[in-house]
């Protein structure tokens, strides 16, 4: 072979920079991985579905628990659940149905207003709490104090000054709970706080409130998805709780605890057990759904889970 | 070795100390250090890890604060309480690249980010397509794509990153560079493109650097003058052939001899002097940096002053008598 067959080729310095790796999305990533569940689907589909049907259906039904039409009509009570009643009735006659959804509609609203409240006050004032070490030290002294009255003592008090009502409720409910929420965030900010890369931004003159935005936040997006996918199954049961006791909500709205409340008497009732059991079981399906979907969301936030 | 006296003095550190405290207990990481850094030249401080080189520049870029002392930038203090002007104008200025690429750089940003974060700091730009222009510039000078602007930092190898983080110091247009360790986190086989890198840059723009090292390997070819520092002092500072042909201080030698030989038969013969303060001959008064030939600093009382000058001059004999081409 001679040599005027071989020709020299010329070196390119930049081909060695190329990236050959497929270009990373970091919320297409996140959908990837949370869609990659059919338990996951499953779940968001029957909390979708129940979510649908508690907001939507009161729109048309315009339950009002305190209207006992049928209250003398014996055809209408007891009716076990048919096409027509698909839950049933109750002993003055109400259909469950929309009795229900206007429950759950409730009960739903109240738990993602109080969680909305709770994550972003929780957030705002963690992510300064985890910066300053001089309002760490206020903070940390009335997170002392706070957090060592049970919660519940703290909103029963409350609910019992302010009166029964929705709003009451929710102020109740998220009065003091964004203080564990902001102690939490506080920790985590701690943590990466002093990670080179803000020493980093500092020495390009980065404010502080734009190295929690850019630098800080975007870490803790899961942290953030994991405390509201607490949050939101936990604030449904405490106002399940406190209807169920008797302090929750007024009469004249309608809730789940409320319903479990009224209807516990027929638990053991072969014929109206059913007036118990559906409120329970809807109870434990949007909880359950509800915190596997923040589990998964919470997972599919984290970086570490989009290897492939 | 040229007179330094000439040259313009960009930064001088004078009685700097740096405190720790950790509850009551108190940490002196750095005693009374003085230096200056002249304009255009790089100077190397080298030293163990825990020496307090570190904290040094940091205490510089205003990282750390300072607790006696004074650090000059161009005459005026930069250390202690600043109004916030003068914070930013020795943000402007002074810029600092890091030891581990891997942790500098924000994983949640784009490069785009990364790159133009100073520039947002400061609007250092006049329009959008300016700063796109200024930093598909700065990412070409230092051998990375524009195309790269979209990609995350885990995307990077890391010699690739610490350009990265370059070409971000770069981008401010600063005059003077701490460079912390630039290239002790970095493979072997990429060191050299990212020193090479960096006097690009300084020859270009007629930067002044200041390196931080922890083996005198890299500093020899790398640097103008050197300091070594030991448990937070500066015990000698020379010019880099004087203290490579006339260490004097006992820490230094050590240091020099740390460094591999690549010739295996030197480096079997070698006898390795480990310093140990405790073993030293601490009698006299208390010791202080102390000249002893021009532009050569060493840290010394009187009678190892003495001792020093005898060693010199027998170094400088033997010198003449076995000429060697380094």
């Amino acid at each position: 072979m001679s040599d005027n067959r071989f020709e020299f080729v010329k070196m390119e310095e930049s081909a060695s920079e190329h990236l050959s790796a497929p270009r990373y999305s970091y919320w297409a990533s996140v959908f990837r991985k949370f869609f990659s569940s059919k338990v996951v689907i499953t779940m968001l589909v029957i909390s979708a579905v129940i979510m649908l049907f508690s907001f939507i259906h009161p729109l048309f039904s315009h339950y009002d628990p305190t209207s006992q039409g049928n209250i003398n009509d014996k055809t209408m009570s007891f009716i076990k659940p048919c096409l027509e009643y698909p839950f049933g009735t109750d002993r003055t006659g109400r259909n469950m149905f929309d009795a229900v959804w206007a429950s759950c509609g409730n009960s739903l609203s109240i738990a993602l207003i109080a969680t909305g409240v709770t994550t972003t006050l929780g957030v705002i004032v963690g992510a300064f709490w985890g910066f300053s070490k001089k309002l760490d030290k206020i903070m940390i002294e009335v997170y002392n104090v706070v957090a060592n009255i049970p919660f519940t003592l703290v909103v029963m008090v409350l609910v019992y000054v302010m009166g029964a009502g929705k709003w009451q409720l929710i102020f109740a409910l998220s009065c003091t709970s964004w203080l564990s929420t902001a102690y939490f965030i506080r920790v985590q900010v701690m943590i990466i706080r002093d990670r080179e890369y803000n020493l980093a931004s500092k020495c390009l003159g980065t404010k502080t409130s734009t190295i929690i935005t850019r630098n800080i936040m975007p870490y803790l997006t899961s942290i953030i998805v994991t405390s509201i996918a607490r949050d939101v199954p936990n604030f449904i049961s405490y106002e399940v709780f406190l209807s169920f006791i008797g302090i929750g909500l007024d009469v004249t709205e309608p809730s789940l605890g409320r319903m479990v409340s009224d209807y516990v008497q027929y638990m053991q009732a072969p014929s109206a057990s059913y007036l118990f059991w559906i409120p329970v079981i809807l109870c434990a399906m949007i909880s359950v759904s509800l915190y596997i979907v923040g589990q998964a969301l919470a997972d599919a936030t984290d970086p570490r889970t989009h290897m492939i | 070795m040229s007179t330094n006296n000439e040259k313009e003095v960009l930064l001088s550190v004078r009685h700097l100390e740096v405190t720790f405290y950790n509850n009551k207990k108190r940490f002196r990481a750095v005693k009374n250090a003085n230096f200056d850094i002249y304009k255009g030249e790089t100077f190397a401080l080298v030293g163990e890890s825990g020496s307090g080189k570190t904290t040094i520049g940091r205490s510089i870029i205003r990282l750390n604060h300072t607790s006696d002392g004074e650090i000059l930038y161009k005459g005026k203090k930069i250390n202690g309480k600043l109004s916030k002007a003068e914070q930013r104008d020795v943000i402007r200025n002074i810029q600092m690249i890091f030891q581990d690429p891997a942790a500098s750089l924000n994983e949640r940003a784009t490069i785009d980010y990364c790159v133009s974060e100073g520039l947002y700091n400061f609007h250092l730009y006049e329009n959008e397509e300016d700063r796109e222009r200024k930093v598909d510039d700065v990412l070409n000078a230092v051998g990375l794509l524009p195309e790269h602007k979209s990609r995350y930092p885990h995307e990077f190898s890391g010699g690739q990153r610490q350009r990265i983080g370059i070409a971000r110091a770069m981008v401010m247009e600063p005059e003077f560079i701490i460079a912390d360790e630039p290239i002790s986190a970095l493979d072997v086989s990429i060191r050299a493109q990212v020193l090479n890198l960096m006097n690009k840059f300084k020859k270009e723009r007629g930067l002044t650097y200041m390196f931080i090292a922890h083996d005198l390997s890299v500093v020899r070819y790398f640097s103008d003058r050197i300091a070594v520092i030991h448990k937070g002092r500066i015990v000698e500072i020379a010019p880099t052939d004087e203290l490579f042909n006339y260490p004097l201080h006992p820490y230094t030698l050590s240091l020099l001899q740390a460094v591999p030989m690549p010739d295996p038969q030197i480096e079997k013969a070698k006898e390795l002097v480990i310093y140990d303060e405790s073993k030293r001959d601490l009698s006299g008064e208390k010791p202080i940096l102390q000249e002893i030939r021009p532009g050569h600093f060493v840290f010394a009382n009187d009678r190892e002053m003495a001792e020093y000058r005898e060693k010199l001059k027998e170094m400088i004999a033997f010198k003449k008598e076995h000429p060697t081409n380094d």
